[in-house]
């Protein structure tokens, strides 16, 4: 049954063209950050919304990518503080997220390294997220999480290394022969 | 610049992993749909604000017109009076003169 309400995609043009091209994008970055599909197209929402009302400020494509990344993942670690401020267990709820996107996804070693990653602290998780889903370099990375270039340096090594670690024990894999 | 290392298996394997994943399929049309019905808001508060700007501006307009025409009649009513006294002291002086001749008369 039809609905009766049909927006006016008409006269939306350049924002309808910037959702299109960036929404995989937004959602993927709160998804990993959060661990969880719901709360990320949330965030996802809400960005874009933000940046209906900041359309006026984009100068540009690649300024509007920068902004999305950028907002996309303050918005993210604002709800995982919020989460934490509720006292719930983020680390078991992340797993069990994970557990849903396993079955949608076509390689287990890529959901089960995706879930050791879950499990890092923010800060380097944010890193690694920005460096190996975007290929953003160190200083794009700094730019867009405003961190000193040499604290994200220190998490992207970090956080490699412990994710490095967590394969060998984790994933036949990565176990290193003797 | 940064110069970045070559990246190793576990990097690229990393990479792999890490690609984008699809938007869910009702994302862009829940996002769409908001921001038409807060455009659509934004200009319902815009017509009526120009409404009440113009009706401001009417009132204003109008209000002038009276106040203008109140100080006019005003004025006139000065203009009126000032005759008036001008006439009066006319009148008192020829009835000035009219006794004073009328004295000299009944003084011969």
């Amino acid at each position: 049954m039809a609905s009766p309400w049909q927006p006016d995609f008409e006269q939306l043009g350049d924002f309808e063209r910037l959702v299109d091209e960036h929404q995989s994008m937004v959602f993927s970055l709160a998804l990993r950050m959060t661990g969880d599909r719901g709360l990320a197209e949330e965030i996802a929402q809400d960005v874009f919304l933000e940046l209906d009302s900041n359309l006026r400020k984009i100068e540009s494509p690649l300024h509007a990518c920068h902004w999305l990344r950028r907002v996309t993942m303050s918005r993210s670690a604002d709800a995982l503080r919020r989460r934490r401020g509720r006292s719930m267990d983020m680390w078991v709820e992340i797993d069990e997220q994970h557990g849903a996107i396993e079955e949608e996804r076509a390689s287990p070693l890529g959901t089960r390294v995706e879930a050791m990653l879950a499990t890092l602290p923010e800060a380097q998780r944010a890193a690694l997220i920005l460096r190996y889903q975007e290929n953003l370099t160190p200083g794009e990375i700094a730019a867009t999480l405003s961190a000193p270039l040499a604290t994200v340096k220190s998490h992207l090594q970090r956080g490699l290394k412990l994710l490095r670690a967590k394969a060998a024990t984790q994933l036949k894999e990565y176990v290193r022969g003797a | 610049m940064d110069n970045l290392a070559p990246m190793d298996d576990f990097e690229h394997d990393l990479l792999a992993a890490m690609q984008r994943q699809a938007a869910p399929p009702g994302l862009k049309r829940a996002v769409l749909k908001t921001v038409v019905d807060r455009r659509s808001q934004d200009r319902r508060r815009m017509l009526w604000l120009e409404r009440l700007a113009a009706s401001v501006v009417l009132a204003g307009v109008a209000g002038g017109a009276v106040l203008w025409r109140n100080i006019d009649e005003q004025r006139r009513g000065e203009q009126a009076k000032q005759q008036v006294f001008t006439a009066l002291r006319i009148t008192n002086r020829a009835l000035e003169q009219m006794r004073v001749q009328l004295e000299e008369r009944d003084s011969r």
